[in-house]
């Protein structure tokens, strides 16, 4: 098997001159082109810029070879020697498997090859990911060794931070954790409590505080951790800000607690770490001092995509696993898949996985071209979409699977355990819901200002045209963007579909438009509104992803292209209707919207901290 | 039948004004006793004297022959060991059935029995009630046809049987359905009585729990407790935490001369102790009180510890930090705000006061046992140590006293200023509502 490993690098490093060619072709590309705009946030204005997504981004023939090759192998080794059962229960990855996960070179994926990784694209690093999460523990070590942990260094690090550390972390010699959460800080910076101070020769930072819920706090070596520091303003003002650094487990002072007892991915190492009195070289501060806030959203924001594609590979072989007993299970003499209610949850969980690939493949094909374009609300609804589909794909199936689903004597109940996580780490999908609405709102805002301001003062002809606009709207016009017809991107077979996307980012523009009229900047405080103006967008890009693949495939005529149509249009009326729903609500005066009443409630309860009705047996005397 | 139901409806609105007339028309009082006002839908004089309110009082002896009520007092009177529980009352009102089989003078009996509920204790006991109901002969009250029923039929005996019900209604007794049976049997659905059980039905389940704050109608004796309860009762916030810093002395020392040790209870949230420990050392803060709280028929005092409102120009201005949250914006940058068509806050006239940091309740109210107070409160809020505190107690002799800790020299004693008494008042009546 080693030798395998030893094939893997050998051709990563092939690929690292191809790499290198490509990389400086596109440089020159970058320099020419106009800066691309991100999709996401023009569907906010109401277009489709098709050039992003139309058609499906694809990889070369020789570049697929080479993704297949490393793929075999670590199919291989997951599905014949990872024991996943045994993981959960230990509560521990063998030292083994950790061992031969580094000489597949597992740990180093998105290191640059001159810095011993693998070097892989955001799509083929997508693709491996949908084998890694067979197992989840050891998915979620993984990630926060190169999501998280060493991906600072890749973002923000200098030339010689690149040199020292990332070779060894990409061997796996060292391990990567990325140290953010504190017990009063989760999403808030400012209540950062850990603090460096400079000593007097100036060298050093000296380093307090204690981190908690750290993903491989127990193992790793190399820690980002971020911490408060003095910074002195431009103004002459001293201030607290956040500074990253990159502190190793050797600089002395750094403790971990015992690993947490958790519900799911119970194999991964999640601790407390303290450091008290670590002494950081000056020459660790990651990027700038007082520049760490930055530093840690980048790093946030650029791994969320691969959780799409992460699901979509666990989702896959659900299926596989539940399909084989519901053809198998006989009741009334009949197999249980011959049964309606069971067929729907076969049904819903391929759409689920096939939108979420899509997504998930979309969005790491936009990130590979050059130019560094910012996809993080795209990566951000994937993220989305993938955890909760995750979350009710499992339970479906657990639904199927009866009693045994329950049972911990199969794998089932360990899945359903494991992929409640997704909904919540990596930023809650409450929290990312909010960062898709506000940043799109924010982009729409600023372009659509002149407009606004123009409405409020009571411009005639804007208001006019306005109203004119209002009034074709609800006479039912077609919308046309552009995605079908005789130019169009879409296939015909799911020109339907593409219409109802068309309408959908249409009106959705509208909406966007009016709720900016009515709240301005304190829709910051609408946070119900702000749910649903994500949930569209989250809709409106899986329609967009299912489309886009689905014409590729019946146009490069991929085996069972007919079924893609069938799921992509299936998820595009139903996503189409939703979307109609959740328009709707944020009409104002609208009689579905009952958000003033569900806020009196939620207010009456939190009150009381208690269920606030009487028991219904007692009496009134 | 309707148009009866409506007469009888309008005459029951109108009870006061017929009952005054015909009390001045016919010149004879049906009922004994001092006359009583008009008692309509709007006018109720039982809020201020719950107890007697339609129960007459003991006629002056001048009054007349009403040589009845003699041996109806004898009745109670009889209770051989003095005893004077449900028991005896009980068989205080069996011994007059028994005894007066004709039921002579019932309704004497009946308005002597609701007097004399208090001092046996079953003022409260909805089975009292239904056995003085009981008293009543059945069917003969009952009115036999239409004019009856439009006519006040009985109106001494129907008068009695609504200050039974009154005198319920006043203790807060719901009439079940014995009550609404023995009603029927004694004066028939269409009646006076049954007019106002059914408004009783009616009106005392909703008014039962209006109170948002409710008290347990039986207060702890101990005043540790009663003190615990009435913070509690008195912080809207669910997390503050009631702290005893000092226990009264035991029973057999507290009958000693002097009781230096009274108890000294406190509570502070969280949110005081934060607000505290960012107040200026500079300002002093006070401790001001007594002030009244009512918990049904108890009144506690409790003291408060205070600053002043910060003057406009120093207060801080909190500002959004620019690096606050790492997943997404807090503020948008945009130009323009919420429209007014979406703006549904009004316009609201909120008087500003100072913030109030800790409440207590001390058995005495003197400057030394409030300084332990203070000298407690140090140990959770350390800031406490730096900022003078001023003791501005309205029972002391007028004279300011600064503790050992600050302020050389205190300002003049501020009659107790408006703002104050309002905040006092808000929270009394919060506390009371």
């Amino acid at each position: 098997m080693s030798g395998c490993g030893l094939f893997l690098r050998s051709a990563a490093a092939a690929r690292s001159c191809r790499a290198l060619v490509a990389f400086t072709a596109s440089r020159r590309s970058l320099r020419t082109s106009p800066p691309s705009q991100a999709f996401a946030k023009e569907l906010f204005l109401g277009k489709i810029e098709k050039k992003e997504v139309f058609p499906f981004p694809e990889v070369s023939q020789d570049e697929l070879n080479e993704i297949n090759q490393f793929v075999g192998p670590v199919e291989k080794f997951f599905t014949e020697e990872v024991d996943s059962q045994k993981i959960d229960r230990e509560g521990k990855i063998p030292n083994e498997t950790l061992e031969k996960l580094k000489s597949l070179g597992l740990f180093g994926m998105q290191v640059p090859e001159e810095y011993g990784g693998l070097g892989l694209s955001n799509t083929m690093y997508a693709r491996l990911g949908e084998i890694i999460s067979l197992d989840s523990s050891i998915a979620v070590t993984l990630a926060a060794h190169q999501a998280i942990g060493l991906k600072g260094i890749i973002l923000a690090g200098s030339e010689e931070q690149k040199a020292r550390y990332l070779p060894r972390l990409a061997s796996g010699e060292h391990v990567a954790a990325f140290c953010l959460t504190e017990p009063a800080s989760g999403s808030d910076a400012a209540s950062i409590r850990t603090r460096a101070t400079l000593s007097e020769d100036k060298k050093h930072y000296v380093l307090h505080g204690s981190k908690v819920w750290i993903t491989n706090g127990g193992l790793a070596s190399v820690f980002t951790v971020f911490a408060k520091t003095e910074v002195v303003d431009s103004n002459g003002s001293v201030k607290d800000k956040v500074t990253a650094f990159i502190v190793e487990r050797d600089f002395g002072g750094v403790t971990s607690g015992k690993p947490e007892d958790k519900l799911g991915i119970r194999g991964s190492n999640t601790c407390e770490v303290h450091f008290e009195n670590t002494r950081v070289p000056v020459g660790n501060v990651l990027g700038e001092v007082g520049g760490g806030f930055k530093v840690a959203m980048n790093i946030l924001n650029s791994g969320r995509f691969s959780m799409g594609s992460a699901v979509a590979g666990m989702l896959k072989t659900l299926i596989e696993m539940t399909a084989e007993y519901a053809c198998t299970r006989k009741q009334f003499n009949r197999n249980l898949s011959e049964f309606g209610l069971i067929q729907e949850k076969f049904a819903l969980m391929a759409q689920k996985a096939y939108v979420m690939e899509s997504m998930a493949y979309l969005t790491a094909g936009m990130l590979d071209q050059p130019g560094f374009p910012d996809c993080s609300i795209e990566a951000a609804a994937v993220k989305v979409f993938s955890s909760e589909a995750a979350w009710q794909c499992v339970s479906e199936a657990l639904q199927i699977l009866g009693g045994s689903g329950y049972m911990r004597d199969y794998p089932y109940e360990r899945i359903l355990r494991d992929s409640r996580i997704l909904l919540i780490f990596e930023g809650t999908n409450e929290i990312l819901r909010m960062y898709i609405a506000l940043t799109g709102l924010q982009h729409a805002g600023r372009i659509l200002t002149a407009r606004v301001k123009q409405l409020k003062q009571g411009n005639v002809t804007t208001i006019l045209e306005t109203v004119g606009q209002r009034l074709r709207d609800s006479l039912g016009r077609t919308v046309d963007l552009g995605l079908t017809g005789k130019l169009g991107v879409v296939h015909p077979s799911m020109a339907d579909s593409a219409h109802k996307l068309e309408q959908n980012v249409h009106y959705f523009s509208r909406t966007v438009e009016s709720l900016l009229l009515r709240f301005g900047k304190t829709i910051v405080e609408e946070q119900l509104v702000l749910k649903r103006v994500a949930n569209v967008l989250i809709n409106l890009y899986g329609m967009t992803a299912v489309l886009s693949r689905a014409s590729r495939s019946i146009r490069v005529g991929l085996q069972n292209h007919d079924h893609e149509v069938l799921l992509a249009n299936i998820f595009c009326t139903e996503a189409y209707h939703q979307n109609l729903c959740t328009l709707s609500q944020l009409d104002k005066h609208s009689p579905e919207n009952l958000d003033e009443l569900i806020k009196k409630v939620s207010q009456q309860v939190l009150k009381k901290r208690a269920y606030v009705c009487a028991h219904p047996l007692d009496r009134p005397s | 039948m309707s148009w009866a139901q409506g007469i009888l409806l309008a005459r029951g609105l109108s009870r006061g004004w017929g009952g005054i007339c015909s009390t001045a028309l016919t010149g004879v009082p049906f009922s004994q006793g001092p006359p009583q006002a008009p008692r309509g839908l709007h006018c109720s004089t039982a809020a201020h004297n719950p107890d007697s309110s339609l129960v007459p009082r003991p006629p002056e002896p001048p009054r007349g022959p009403v040589k009845a009520l003699a041996p109806h007092v004898e009745l109670f009177r009889q209770a051989p060991d003095g005893v004077r529980d449900k028991a005896s009352f009980v068989q205080a009102v069996q011994n007059f059935t028994q005894y007066n089989v004709h039921k002579r003078g019932h309704v004497d009996f009946i308005y002597l029995a609701l007097r004399k509920m208090r001092e046996y204790g079953v003022e409260r006991d909805l089975a009292v009630y239904n056995l003085l109901l009981d008293i009543f002969p059945k069917e003969v009250f009952r009115p036999r046809n239409i004019f009856h029923s439009i006519f006040l039929h009985y109106p001494r005996q129907q008068e009695c049987g609504i200050a039974v019900l009154e005198q319920m209604e006043n203790h807060g007794v719901m009439p079940n359905k014995e009550t609404e049976f023995l009603l029927i049997q004694i004066f028939g659905r269409k009646s006076h009585p049954m007019l106002k059980f059914v408004r009783m039905k009616l009106w005392f389940t909703r008014f039962k729990n209006i109170d948002p704050f409710p008290i347990s109608r039986d207060l702890p004796q101990d005043p540790v407790d009663l003190a615990s309860l009435a913070l509690r009762h008195m912080e809207p916030d669910l997390s503050a935490r009631v702290t005893v810093y000092q226990m009264p002395l035991s029973k057999d020392s507290r009958d000693a001369t002097d009781p230096t040790e009274p108890h000294i209870i406190g509570i502070q949230s969280p949110d005081q102790q934060a607000a505290l420990a960012h107040h200026d050392p500079a300002r002093p803060i006070f401790v001001e009180g007594p002030f009244s709280l009512w918990l049904r028929d108890k009144c506690v005092y409790y003291h408060i510890l205070r600053a002043d409102l910060l003057p406009p120009e120093e207060r801080e201005v909190e500002e959004i930090p620019e690096e606050w949250n790492l997943y997404y914006p807090m503020q948008l940058d945009l130009a323009y705000g919420r429209s007014s068509w979406d703006d549904y806050e009004f316009n609201i006239n909120e008087v500003e006061e100072g913030p109030v940091f800790a409440i207590c309740m001390a058995g005495a109210h003197d400057q030394a046992t409030l300084a332990k107070w203070i000298q407690g409160l140090q140990e959770t809020n350390p800031a406490l140590d730096r900022i003078p505190v001023v003791f501005r107690l309205s029972g002391s002799s007028g004279e300011l006293l600064a503790s050992s800790s600050g302020l050389e020299e205190p300002p003049l004693t501020p009659p107790e200023g408006q703002e104050e008494e309002e905040n006092n008042q808000q929270r009394q009546q919060q506390s009371q509502s």
